[in-house]
């Protein structure tokens, strides 16, 4: 397995405020890779390096690809959030115009280009101004213009969070399609998309990596047993979690050796532990509760998602 | 010299100084109608471009539209 | 440049081209500039009758106005070009790189492989194109309406002010494309090239010995020129030799200032 792009020590710093600050990844060939994290963690500023947009205070990025080409833009396709085209072109022009500038022939670029209209769906609207078009159909077309040089990399940057869930949907489906013929890397705020589409995720938090991997090694890696609890709210009931808690708590920072239960989340008349071992602590979950006769609506035995973890692994 | 003009010569040499005019208040009428979105309501840049001489269609092209296009 | 960054150039003008097409720019400028050509001549023809039929002379009072020669209609013309017609070239070429930077439109061209200079090279063609099509357009409309109502003007005077006025609205275009490079807001750049280039033109024609060097300078030469005066012409090279280098300067300013930052934040 090959790495298309290398990243190391990518830092921007706006002023003096780092929005990226030392990521070290590697992108490997054929591969969907998700770049995740919440709004201002630095995804559009690292994806804008990578595409050359902007240029990075330090570290570097090497193609592997394009030790041959020279100039990597060449096999970069790129699709900002909300891509901004020529309202005056038809959309057929336009991709005919990208393909020109990548160095198709006239005759070359026309083909691609219908070819590649037809592919995002908008054959119909191919002799029609850009002005009119959708929010999605831009978006398609964007993906269109990405594509027309058949790049290596395609590089995108929130491509679904803008679009209304129809046009979502076309998007999503466009992508899973696209991730069988190149390496797709894309910016997201949303765990379930990046689930959903791809082979592995780098999640950043304040423009740092917080967590990187296959997303199946993530899974297993981080998956921790857990059991959840839920009350009926009488007082009593509401009374005897609140005071088992404080004991956990206590004893949580008082021994340093672990215990059974690892941590504890309290809700509304609910409560999530999670555990070393499920058996045991259920076990002892269960006489806890009969001895203080509280009424149990739910007891159920699990293990945390990735939900779990990105939220976790964002809010730290 | 005075004595030479006469209102025909006048409507020739004129003319196609009318004629650019009205070239000019056409096109800005129909960018008009076609724009999507204009600075300003329709109806007034209408008036301007009818009215305001040549610079009603030149202020019209400048800054009428706000979608280039 | 290698053949391929030249085809690409040549794309992008054309691009440029059929949006000047498609806004009815190349149409409607040039009508501007004709409009203006013609109507100084015409003005001055019937200035005397205009004046007789609105004033309120006393019966009898001789007017006597003299006619403008050919050559001096012409020089006002070009002072028509440099008010108006400045403006018109201006404020449409005011928002070429900011409008597409602040909509993000030169971004999606950019992540492409072509170079900043490029990009900056097609937009001045084609800006150039349709400032020196307008000013032949409107000149020759000019010479045309003077010859006809007001006397004859020599054609090697019409041509040499019309090359050394076109050397100057280049010189103001390409601060334009400068400006609007280097400002977000397109009025700011229009704001600053009227202003700098107003500024300009009257120093170097209240000092026109220390001033004549400059690019400021080369209207004045213009209509020196199409009335037969005689000028400095070691000076007037030097304008015209300043104005191109100027040019030159601002064009790779331009492009290293998109290289440096290809999209507006």
């Amino acid at each position: 397995m090959t790495a298309l792009l290398q990243v190391k020590g990518l830092t921007k710093a706006f002023n003096s405020v780092k929005a990226v600050n030392g990521l070290d990844f590697a992108i490997e060939e054929g591969h969907c890779v998700a770049l995740l994290g919440p709004n201002g963690a630095g995804k559009t500023t690292t994806i804008r390096m990578i595409t050359g947009l902007l240029k990075p205070t330090a570290g570097q990025m090497r193609f592997h690809a394009a030790a041959n080409i020279g100039d990597e833009r060449a096999i970069i396709g790129y699709l900002p959030q909300s891509p901004a085209f020529y309202n005056w072109m038809t959309g057929l022009e336009y991709v005919v115009y990208a393909g020109r500038l990548c160095g198709l022939t006239s005759q070359m670029a026309g083909n691609r280009a219908m070819e590649l209209l037809e592919r995002v769906g908008l054959t119909g609207a191919a002799k029609r101004r850009i002005g009119t078009y959708s929010g999605g159909m831009k978006q398609r077309l964007g993906l269109a213009q990405a594509l027309v040089h058949q790049p290596k990399l395609l590089v995108m940057d929130e491509p679904v969070s803008a679009l209304d869930p129809v046009g979502r949907r076309e998007v999503l489906e466009l992508l899973r399609e696209l991730k069988r013929e190149t390496t797709v890397l894309f910016s997201t705020h949303v765990l379930h998309d990046a689930e959903d589409l791809c082979d592995d995720v780098i999640i950043i938090r304040n423009g740092q990596i917080a967590l990187q991997g296959a997303i199946s090694s993530i899974r297993s890696d981080h998956r921790r047993p857990i059991i959840e609890l839920q009350l009926e709210r009488d007082d009593r009931s509401e009374k005897w979690l609140a005071g088992y808690a404080e004991r956990i708590r206590c004893s949580l920072s008082h021994s340093s050796e672990a215990g059974l239960i690892h941590e504890i989340q309290l809700g509304d008349g609910h409560a999530r532990f999670t555990v070393k071992e499920v058996d045991e602590a259920r076990q002892l979950l269960l006489e806890e509760l009969a001895q203080a006769r509280v009424k149990v609506r739910k007891l159920e035995a699990g293990y945390s998602s990735l939900e779990d973890l990105f939220m976790k692994v964002v809010a730290q | 010299m005075n004595d030479q003009f006469d209102t025909s010569q006048l409507l020739a040499i004129i003319a196609p100084v009318l004629v650019i005019q009205l070239i000019l208040v056409i096109i800005a009428l129909v960018l008009c109608a076609k724009a999507e979105q204009t600075r300003g309501p329709k109806w007034m840049w209408v008036l301007i471009i009818l009215f305001a001489n040549i610079i009603g269609p030149i202020a019209f092209f400048i800054m009428g539209r706000r979608n280039d296009g | 440049m290698s053949t391929s960054s030249l085809i690409r150039y040549s794309v992008m003008v054309q691009k440029e081209l059929l949006e000047l097409v498609r806004s009815f720019k190349l149409l409607w400028v040039p009508l501007v500039f004709v409009l203006l050509g013609v109507m100084q001549p015409v003005t001055m023809f019937y200035m005397p009758l205009l004046l007789e039929k609105a004033g309120n002379m006393p019966e009898g009072s001789v007017i006597d106005i003299p006619l403008p020669t050919g050559t001096e209609v012409l020089a006002q013309t070009l002072q028509q070009f440099g008010t108006l017609g400045i403006l018109v070239l201006v404020l449409t070429a005011m928002s070429t790189v900011s409008g597409e930077r602040n909509s993000g439109a030169a971004s999606l061209i950019l992540v492409k492989p072509v170079s900043p200079f490029a990009y900056i090279g097609s937009k001045w063609t084609s800006m150039l194109l349709l400032a020196w099509g307008a000013l032949s357009a409107g000149y020759l409309a000019a010479w045309y309406y003077t010859e006809l109502l007001i006397g004859e003007v020599p054609a090697k005077q019409v041509i040499g002010s019309l090359l050394i006025y076109g050397l100057w609205l280049s010189f103001v275009l390409t601060m334009t494309l400068l400006f609007s490079t280097l400002l977000k807001s397109p009025a700011a750049a229009a704001f600053s090239v009227l202003g700098a280039s107003v500024t300009l033109s009257l120093i170097s024609g209240i000092f026109p010995k220390q001033m004549g060097w400059s690019p400021g300078a080369l209207s004045g030469y213009a209509y020196q020129f199409v009335v037969g005066e005689s000028f400095a012409s070691g000076r007037f090279w030097l304008a015209a030799i300043s104005g191109l280098f100027l040019i030159i300067l601002a064009l790779t300013a331009s492009a290293a200032l998109l290289r440096r930052s290809p999209a507006a934040e």
